[in-house]
């Protein structure tokens, strides 16, 4: 009886860890790149509710409408993207307010909600959504089948996703120029590296990654629309990736313990325990304060550390 | 691939008439963006422009409303331009109005029996410390352990939610209101009538006494950094820390003051929630009002000048009030954060002509002696 | 032997032939000529030093022939061609590389790493073992050891600069520039770079040297260009130079006696006091080692030597920006709390720092404000500025100084460099400061400017301040000093009185010879 509710609240860690885990994939590459991308939630937003509209208005069989959906959002995000990034890069505004601006318009009172309100979005469920699929029929396995092999595609298409984004960091030419820019963008631009090319790739790409994050909800979880559906998820992503200590493999983990915490003292009160929740749930915020003290210090910076330009328009010094 | 090279350089001396006109004409080019979103989809831009005016500011009570909506974006407004002016990133606003909420409602409630005069000063004082001292983390992470401040008053705005949801629905603390309908349906102690702050009417319109506050507060923030030695070193400290430090000054715990002073302003501002409006530490309303995150786009549109802080949260506050009033079906809802959205993005655009020359390259002469070049 | 990159690169020409030459280079910026009809020519498989003081055009002229800078006149000639240099890529595609004296390295990212960033010619797929055997390749051919795998933040500088000469050789550079490369080397590791230098020669690289180090040229070079004031004075083959003949040519012009004022002040007691301090450098290692020196009142002690040589970190150290290791300053008796502006402030020193826009004054602040910079604290009522005061006095200042501007409301950032020393001056001066650290004070400014500062220095010291004066221009500080004390590699090379000192004495001591005369190394 006891252990049914664990496997539920894995299973669930693991569900509503997946759009963070896309957001913070997003987040993960335009930070690597220099970019500190403050409007996920924005774009997470633009993509639920594209992704969705594309679901209600598209015709077609289920296997065609729900993967064009997916691209929608991530188109959708992508766009968002690309506008942060004119802000940013080439007008070197500030990135903060830039961030919070596109957040603001793409949000819950925002664009996301005009969009859903002019379609009339929010009286029907979505005519498709994302089920839980038998992963190579080991479902009825105790405790691993529920949690690893009962999820979505969208669950098993982020777990590749970790994959690829971690072997492009590590092992790609590209993913080596990445780094090097946002480590030390003057040092890219000598070696004939175009820092601008990079950052806007970079920051388009964590917006497509936002956007089918964003579709998690509104193509899985909640296959309904509601306003805010995110929830701060994309704030959350933000949190994350520091967490994860920029590294695409311990942001898989980083959003299912996120998850976990949150479901955690639900466990914990149906055996009996009086405890906290918010406790609980305070935790990951406080331990991603504790990551950013150590990581930005003398020793761990070097190794551990966010990219050094993080945050910083870059301006080529030029006579 | 070779682009004309554009060069893009920072401006030796900003114009004082592009200071001005940058934010009128972003609020220019917003309208016209929006107009043509709204014609896109179907909207008759004009008219849906003018109800909005109208519902901000014309029809009955529209002002009151307004301010109503304008008084928090006020304060926190003030609490982002006074960091940001120092390039102190604080996005805590939030976090610190929610604190500001929590001690004021916790000292009415434990003064219950004072009269309102010194309730108001008690709230004020309850507020601006809780907010101070929540402000005071991330300053302190920043000045003495170089951690980013952004990342760090983040978290905590979501750490402080987690409190007042403690507070209110996961305990039966002080501020739990512990009737038989408050044990059923958790809510805060409502507090006493004479914990209302009172209401200045002019005419028809009824101004918050929370509003005055701001406005006051707008004022002695620019005494501070105007006329006095912390707004001096303030100063010196945004524009250049190197100048600073050969100055001799004490850049450390000027962070951590500025921080404070910050989370203070946003405190009064959970304050106000609390005296002129809320009447009761409202967990759930306070998180979905955002006012701290609104608040920055308020500081940002006011190029972070005390006074103009608190005429953008008007006009922010109209927006807001005229978007809650309008809600129907043929009204679009979510225009109003399009709109903010948009007014910002433009401005942020504008800066740029403020803060940079754009000049295209100058043709270099190669004066040779008579052999031809070969590239 | 031939480079390991895969890329066709030019087969490097025959020994004699030339492989780069510049002819009637001419460079202007605003208010100075940086390069005045500089010609200079470098043959494949030769160590060509470029020797000069601060200020001779070297580093402009090398920015020119790597595609940083574009001269008004002249041209370049690679491999018998005439190039246009319109970038660095193109530089780079011409075969010139340079390693610079700030190094352009991604601290995180391993040496492997760096030496492939940015390269066209990297599989997608990055293949870490082929990567490793490149870089062992490499720095076998040069007998430079590095480890390909560890992180740039690992290694020590000497280190990192191989790096940086493996990157410039794995992208196919013939001709390798290095800017003052022994800057932050250790002897030991010099050596190493020197035997290194000799393999690149040896195997067809034309390698340029830009040094101020006379024992460096006579080791490693073949032939010796010598630059002064923007002109090339002589190329010289090493083997018949020596120290003396280096240094004469370096420096040597006569200094007008005449324009040398005797100081008319009284010198009194010892004011400033400096004794056996050390201090870290920026980039490990230390900046100053056991520094001694002490300064009178009424006196000018002029702190000589090329720049990198310990003297900004001087100034820093002795005015509290700099942390001390060992070793105090005292103000009239009284030691001062090492590291803290604050202190030396109160003790009465004043700073007229280096850099002069970033550290002098906060640039988007107006005049008045910077006028008060330091002063605010004392001349406040409680916690308010006296406002009309402050402006009161910016305003008298502008006008004692001559300071062009529109207003004392203006930004500081929209003056020239001359007027905004002067108020960086004025605001020193009105401290009534009985100690004044002035670092290259006349830097950058025009021959007026320069003038009216000098004009400061020595009311100063008619005032019985105590002055100590760091300059890169050895004219001034012979004009200047009652004393000069030169710096040579962060510590004191030695203390020469400019009355009878001569120009050979100086430039030798400038340029680290301490000993014999025949430039041996110390």
């Amino acid at each position: 009886m006891n252990s049914s509710i664990v496997v539920v609240v894995l299973a669930s860690a693991v569900a509503y860890g997946t759009p963070l885990l896309y957001a913070a994939l997003g987040e993960l590459l335009a930070e690597r790149s220099g970019v500190l991308n403050l409007g996920v939630e924005g774009m997470m937003l633009v993509g639920a509710v594209m992704g969705f509209l594309a679901v209600q208005k598209i015709d077609g069989a289920k296997g065609v409408v729900l993967p064009l959906a997916v691209a929608v959002a991530a188109l959708a995000g992508a766009v968002a993207a690309l506008v942060l990034a004119f802000l940013v890069i080439t007008l070197r505004a500030n990135q903060i307010v830039a961030g919070l601006a596109l957040t603001i318009l793409c949000g819950a009172a925002g664009l996301s909600s005009y969009i859903a309100n002019d379609f009339e979005l929010a009286t029907d469920p979505a005519r498709y959504s994302f089920e839980e699929v038998n992963a190579f029929g080991l479902q009825d396995l105790p405790v691993v089948g529920p949690v690893l092999f009962g999820q979505t595609w969208l669950v098993y298409a982020s777990w590749v996703c970790v994959v690829l984004v971690g072997l492009y960091l590590s092992r790609t030419r590209p993913g080596l120029n990445v780094r090097a820019i946002g480590e030390a963008p003057a040092a890219a631009d000598a070696m004939g590296i175009s820092v601008t090319k990079y950052r806007y790739l970079h920051t388009i790409a964590g917006g497509a990654f936002a956007g089918v994050g964003g579709a998690c909800f509104s193509l899985a979880l909640t296959p309904l629309w509601v306003d805010g559906l995110t929830g701060g998820t994309g704030w959350i992503a933000i949190a994350l990736v520091i967490f994860a200590f920029w590294r695409a493999d311990l942001c898989l983990v980083g959003a299912y313990v996120f998850g976990a915490f949150s479901a955690l003292p639900l466990i914990l009160q149906a055996k009996g325990y009086t405890v906290t929740p918010q406790l609980f749930q305070a935790l990951p915020y406080v331990m991603t304060i504790v990551v950013l003290v150590i990581v930005s210090s003398g020793i761990g910076r070097r190794r551990l550390g966010a990219p050094a330009s993080l945050g910083v328009p870059y301006v080529r010094e030029e006579r | 691939m070779s682009l004309p090279r554009v060069r893009i350089e920072k401006r030796l001396e900003q114009r004082r008439f592009l200071m001005v006109a940058v934010p009128l004409g972003s609020l220019v080019v917003a309208h016209i963006a929006i107009a043509i979103l709204l014609v896109a989809t179907g909207h008759p831009p004009v008219a849906t422009f003018r109800r909005l005016f109208d519902a901000a500011y014309i029809a009955d009570g529209a002002l009151t409303n307004s301010l109503i909506a304008a008084t928090p974006l006020a304060f926190t407004g003030l609490a982002a331009a006074v960091a940001f002016r120092m390039k102190l990133f604080n996005i805590g606003a939030e976090g610190q109005l929610y604190f500001g909420a929590i001690g004021a409602s916790g000292i009415a409630i434990l003064l219950a029996g004072q009269s309102t005069p010194v309730l108001i000063v008690a709230m004020i004082v309850g507020g601006a410390v809780l907010g101070a001292a929540w402000g005071a983390i991330p300053g302190l992470l920043r000045a003495f352990l170089r951690t980013n401040e952004i990342i760090t008053s983040l978290m905590l705005n979501y750490v402080a939610a987690l409190v007042l949801n403690y507070l209110i629905f996961d305990s039966l603390s002080y501020w739990r209101d512990t009737s038989a309908t408050g044990l059923v349906f958790p809510q805060g102690k409502p507090l006493v009538d004479a914990a209302t702050w009172p209401v200045t009417t002019i005419g028809s319109v009824a101004i918050p006494f929370g509003f005055l506050v701001a406005a006051a507060v707008a004022f002695v923030v620019w005494v501070l950094y105007t006329r006095t030695r912390f707004g001096f070193e303030a100063q010196v400290i945004g524009d250049s820390p190197r100048a600073a430090r050969y100055a001799g000054m004490r850049t450390r715990r000027k962070i951590v003051a500025i921080m404070c002073l910050s989370g203070a302003i946003a405190g009064i501002g959970g304050a106000s929630q609390m005296g002129d409006f809320r009447h009761v530490l409202d967990a759930r309303g306070l998180q979905q009002a955002n006012y701290g995150y609104t608040g920055i786009v308020v500081a940002a549109l006011a190029r972070y000048n005390p006074f103009a802080v608190v005429f953008a949260a008007f006009l922010l506050g109209g927006l807001q009030n005229a978007g809650y009033t309008l809600q129907s079906a043929e009204f679009p809802s979510g225009l109003v954060g399009v709109m903010q959205g948009m007014i910002l993005f433009a401005m942020l655009g504008g800066e740029l002509l403020v803060q940079y020359r754009i000049s295209l390259p100058r043709p270099v002469r190669h004066v040779r002696p008579q052999t031809e070049s070969a590239s | 032997m031939s480079s390991p990159e895969p890329h066709a690169s030019p087969a490097p020409p025959a020994p004699g032939v030339i492989a780069v030459a510049m002819r009637g280079i001419t460079k202007r910026f605003p208010g100075v000529l940086a390069n005045d009809d500089v010609s200079f020519e470098v043959a494949s498989g030769e160590v060509h030093a470029l020797l000069g003081e601060n200020g001779a055009g070297k580093t402009t002229l090398m920015n020119i022939l790597t595609g940083l800078y574009r001269p008004e006149e002249g041209e370049i000639e690679v491999g018998g061609k005439v190039v246009e240099l319109a970038s660095p890529r193109d530089a780079i595609t011409a075969g010139i590389g340079m390693v610079h004296q700030h190094f352009r390295l991604v601290d995180t990212l391993s040496v492997s790493e760096n030496v492939v960033l940015g390269s066209r010619t990297e599989p997608f797929l990055l293949n870490r073992a082929s990567r490793t055997r490149e870089v062992e390749l490499i720095s076998e051919a040069l007998h430079m050891p590095v480890d390909p795998d560890a992180k740039i933040w690992q290694l020590s500088v000497g280190e990192q600069q191989r790096v940086e000469i493996m990157k410039a050789v794995r992208s196919g550079s013939q001709v390798l520039i290095l800017d003052e490369p022994t800057a932050v080397l250790t002897p030991q590791e010099a050596r190493q770079l020197f035997r290194t230098i000799r393999v690149m020669a040896a195997e067809g690289h034309s390698v340029i040297v830009i040094t101020h180090k006379l024992h460096e040229v006579l080791e490693v070079s073949d032939r010796v260009t010598v630059l002064r004031g923007g002109r090339s004075i002589a190329t010289v083959d090493t083997a018949g130079a020596t120290t003396e003949s280096l240094a004469a040519l370096m420096v040597g012009r006569d200094i007008d006696v005449a324009r040398r004022r005797e100081s008319t002040s009284a010198i009194g007691g010892v004011v400033l006091d400096v004794e056996g301090i050390t201090a870290a450098g920026d980039r490990g290692g230390n900046a100053l080692k056991s520094v001694s020196l002490s300064v009178r009142a009424g006196e000018v002690l002029g702190i000589a030597g090329v720049a990198g040589n310990g003297q900004r970190e001087l100034a820093e150290a002795v005015t509290g920006m700099r942390d001390l290791s060992a070793g105090s300053v005292s103000v009239a008796g009284k030691p001062l709390k090492t590291g803290d502006p604050r202190a030396a402030i109160t003790a009465g020193i004043a700073h007229v720092p280096e850099d002069r826009m970033h550290t002098g004054v906060a640039p988007s602040l107006s005049i008045a404000s910077n006028i008060a910079l330091k002063s605010y604290r004392t001349e406040a009522v409680g916690p308010f500025l006296r406002l009309g005061l402050i402006r009161k006095r910016a305003q008298e200042m502008i006008e004692r100084y001559d300071v062009k501007t529109p207003g004392p409301g203006t930004a500081a950032r929209s003056l020239s460099g001359g007027n905004l020393q002067k108020v960086v001056l004025a605001r020193e001066f009105s401290g009534e400061p009985r100690v004044l650290v002035a670092a290259a004070p006349t830097r950058g400014l025009d021959v007026g400017a320069i003038e009216t500062v000098h004009g400061y220095l020595r009311e100063a010291a008619d005032r019985q301040v105590a002055v100590l004066l760091i300059s890169e221009d050895l004219d001034e500080v012979m004009m200047l000093s009652d004393r000069i004390v030169v710096m040579y590699e962060g510590a004191v090379a030695g203390e020469v009185d400019p009355r009878t000192a001569t120009v050979e004495e100086i430039g030798l001591l400038m340029a680290g010879v301490t000993g014999e005369p025949t430039g041996s190394e110390p």
